[in-house]
């Protein structure tokens, strides 16, 4: 399993690398934790490289690299890598250039794999999906935004499940409100329902919902699948069937205590742009944190 | 694609030939994909020069001769004279003149970045001026204090004094940048010649006007918290008296580059910028101050294909006579105004060469303008050279010039503070140069 940790500030991405985090070590993944500096005009992308290069002859750190070294803190304050790399201190002169926009560095995890920083320069989602397709990662971890646009093509391009912090307290109790349907993409969010239930140690609230009175075998035997799986991995859990708009239903059940998992929409790119999809729905109209298993 | 395929299938305004109407299309979406970027930079010069071709502009042959010029290779040798010249480490020596200069003052230091990098942006090209300068200031901001929001003021005005001194000193002579070589490369098309010594002649008065004007209006805009700044001052003397001695290598690759200068100033017009600029690239990597893979690797390759495809966009603007169709329709309507008040002509192609400049790239803009505004009046060379100059104005955003970049890449300006002293030192060069034009210039006619 291989987990990547979008953050962007030292100011806002903490519930991000902590949530983050806590799935990495559920999963005992190997984490990567990328940075997305903003994008500067392509023109002069090259020349910007000359500029930090001098800067770096002046003892000056490239932008981007204090956030690193802030999630290298918090990696070594939580003891998620190993002691004598934490000695060391942020591995700054080992910082190597992977690419025109891209340098990482690599740290001994202790809880997890391994863990890599990754400083990127550009557009956040084509970086994040380049990333994502050269690293191969099952799990892309990032924090909420409020644009639209952005939350279309996190799912529309990002070729990993995507799970999307928000407003994540790490003080409120939260259950999975696991969405469920015949779908190909349920069996897969049900196992990653389950461990991420497991990394927060909370129950399961699987909820069906049919647009009419009448439940196809297809939703009813998910749902029931759902529940075996649960309770044979000791997860608390309980079936709910729902009659509605599937995304009106889901946010509201989801309220503000629940951490919503489902499977990614398998209609085609095209109907996606014209008719949207339930996840993108979801996304568009629940505060809660939002797993979206591809 | 959608609006090239509308405007294609639209009838061909009258006056303009088929070709014409075709090459508008083309520069229509190839700007909008610049904006937009809905594919890479390089895929929209690749997109110029088959839409060329297959839209019957001209044959492959025409076509593949107008993507080259001595323009494209003087860009290509700026952005490999910049990665030999920024690894000589200039920039500590740099640091301890302008100190030795200006003293401790805050505005007298502001005087100091602006005009260093206004002089030296003349010669080396902004893009290498800024990327020397960057770090000294970074410098003196952090030994001035290590807490950032202490010293914002004093940050954004040193910065700002580095790019606007930048842009302003690249106006000084052709070599100063790209987009003054291209209309140079124009004028020469239609049997017009500048020298270097007539360009400096003509402009560097200008240069020499708006040094202090800008870095007055910058301490004006962004008021530094210190009116002194002896601490940093002495605290960057000390760490440059650390750093190593200039060595007879270090003198070498100032007199490689001071030959370069001598080339472009008595054998441009017969050996061309671009050539001169190439020698001196081909002269570090024989001294082997350069290493070829930095070349290569700080290289944009890609911009370097973009400048080619503009620059084949604006001969063929003025070879399919869209140009002149173009020019005639702006003449049609301020034609009034133009004949009235001899410098409306100016502030129309000002206001147009320096908007377009601020959202795309200035080399760009006047690759395609440049054709259009020399034919917008009898005097193509007073014309060319205005919408040269004017399209070093990219004082309002990040994107509009590389110094500009490199400032903010720096992460200590915001995106918004090149409105806020943008548009002072934008309408103050705007009038400036109209009235220079058209008063200091008239003395030579």
């Amino acid at each position: 399993m291989k987990i990547l940790i979008a953050i962007g500030s030292k100011e806002f991405s903490k519930p991000t690398l902590r949530t983050g985090l806590k799935v990495a070590k559920a999963f005992r993944a190997s984490t990567t934790i990328v940075d997305v500096g903003e994008k500067i005009g392509k023109f002069n992308a090259k020349i910007i490289g000359l500029a930090h290069e001098r800067m770096e002859s002046w003892e000056f750190d490239r932008p981007g690299v204090d956030v690193l070294e802030w999630a290298f803190q918090y990696l070594a304050d939580n003891k998620f890598i190993e002691p004598n790399t934490i000695e060391a201190g942020f591995p700054k002169n080992t910082l190597v250039e992977t690419g025109s926009n891209r340098a990482e560095v690599y740290l001994k995890g202790t809880v997890c794999k391994d863990v890599n920083l990754i400083l990127r320069n550009g557009d956040i989602i084509s970086e994040l999906r380049d990333e994502v397709h050269t690293g191969r990662y099952d799990v892309t971890i990032i924090g909420g935004s409020q644009k639209r646009r952005m939350a279309h093509d996190l799912i529309q391009y990002i070729d990993s499940s995507i799970f999307i912090v928000n407003q994540l307290i790490s003080a409120q109790t939260y259950r999975i409100l696991l969405a469920v349907d015949d779908s190909s993409g349920t069996k897969k969010a049900i196992k990653y329902g389950a461990r991420v239930a497991q990394a927060f140690d909370i129950g399961v609230d699987i909820l069906t919902v049919s647009k009419n009175e009448t439940f196809r075998d297809g939703y009813r035997n998910a749902a029931e699948r759902a529940a075996k799986f649960m309770r044979r991995a000791g997860i608390d859990c309980k079936n709910m069937y729902k009659v509605g708009d599937p995304a009106t239903v889901i946010k509201e059940e989801s309220g503000n205590d629940h951490i919503i998992v489902m499977g990614a929409s398998t209609r085609n790119p095209l109907a996606k742009f014209f008719k949207g999809s339930k996840p993108l729905k979801v996304m568009e109209e629940c505060k809660c944190p939002i797993l979206i298993v591809k | 694609m959608l609006v090239g395929a509308i405007l294609y299938l639209l009838p061909t305004p009258s006056g303009l030939t088929l070709e014409g109407y075709r090459i508008i299309i083309i520069v229509i979406t190839a700007f909008m994909m610049i904006i937009t970027e809905p594919i890479p930079l390089p895929g929209v010069a690749i997109y110029i020069l088959v839409m060329e071709v297959v839209l019957g502009i001209g044959s492959p042959e025409e076509i593949s001769k107008s993507f080259m010029n001595d323009a494209v290779f003087f860009i290509m040798g700026s952005l490999m004279l910049a990665v030999a010249i920024v690894q000589q480490g200039w920039d500590k020596r740099i640091a301890l003149g302008i100190i030795r200069l200006t003293g401790n003052k805050t505005k007298n230091i502001v005087f100091g970045f602006t005009a260093i990098s206004a002089i030296m942006s003349s010669f080396i090209g902004e893009h290498t001026v800024a990327a020397i300068m960057l770090p000294i200031a970074m410098t003196l901001i952090k030994f001035t204090s290590e807490d950032g929001e202490k010293v914002h003021g004093l940050s954004a005005v040193l910065l700002f004094s580095i790019a606007y001194g930048c842009l302003i000193g690249s106006i000084g002579t052709p070599s100063g940048g790209g987009r003054n070589v291209i209309i140079m490369s124009y004028l020469q098309d239609i049997n017009i010649s500048i020298s270097y010594l007539n360009w400096m002649i003509l402009v560097y008065p200008l240069v020499l006007i708006l040094i202090p004007i800008v870095s007055w209006i910058l301490v004006k805009s962004f008021s530094p918290e210190y009116d002194r700044l002896d601490t940093g001052v002495r605290k960057l003397v000390v760490q440059v008296a650390k750093s190593p001695e200039l060595t007879g290598r270090n003198t070498l690759a100032v007199f490689i580059f001071f030959l370069v200068f001598l080339g472009w100033v008595f054998l441009s017009e017969t050996l061309g910028l671009g050539i001169i600029a190439l020698a001196g690239v081909l002269m570090y990597l024989i001294a082997g101050f350069v290493k070829w893979e930095d070349i290569s690797r700080n290289t944009h390759w890609g911009v370097i294909i973009l400048f080619g495809s503009t620059i084949s966009l604006g001969a063929n603007i003025k070879g399919t006579g869209a140009a002149f169709w173009l020019a005639n329709k702006v003449i049609y309507v301020f034609g009034s105004l133009m004949e009235m008040f001899p410098f409306f002509t100016d502030t129309i192609i000002v206001i147009m060469t320096t908007t377009m400049a601020n959202v795309l790239s200035s080399s760009a803009t006047v690759a395609v303008l440049g054709p259009i505004t020399m034919n917008m009046g009898t005097d193509s060379l007073h014309l060319g050279m205005v919408t040269a100059l004017a399209s070093a104005f990219g004082f309002f955003t990040v994107v509009a010039a590389p110094a500009c970049t490199i400032i903010y890449s720096s992460g200590l300006v915001t995106a918004k503070e090149f409105l806020k002293a943008g548009w002072r030192v934008g309408i103050t060069c705007i009038v400036l140069l109209i009235t220079y034009t058209n008063t200091y210039w008239m003395v030579f006619k």
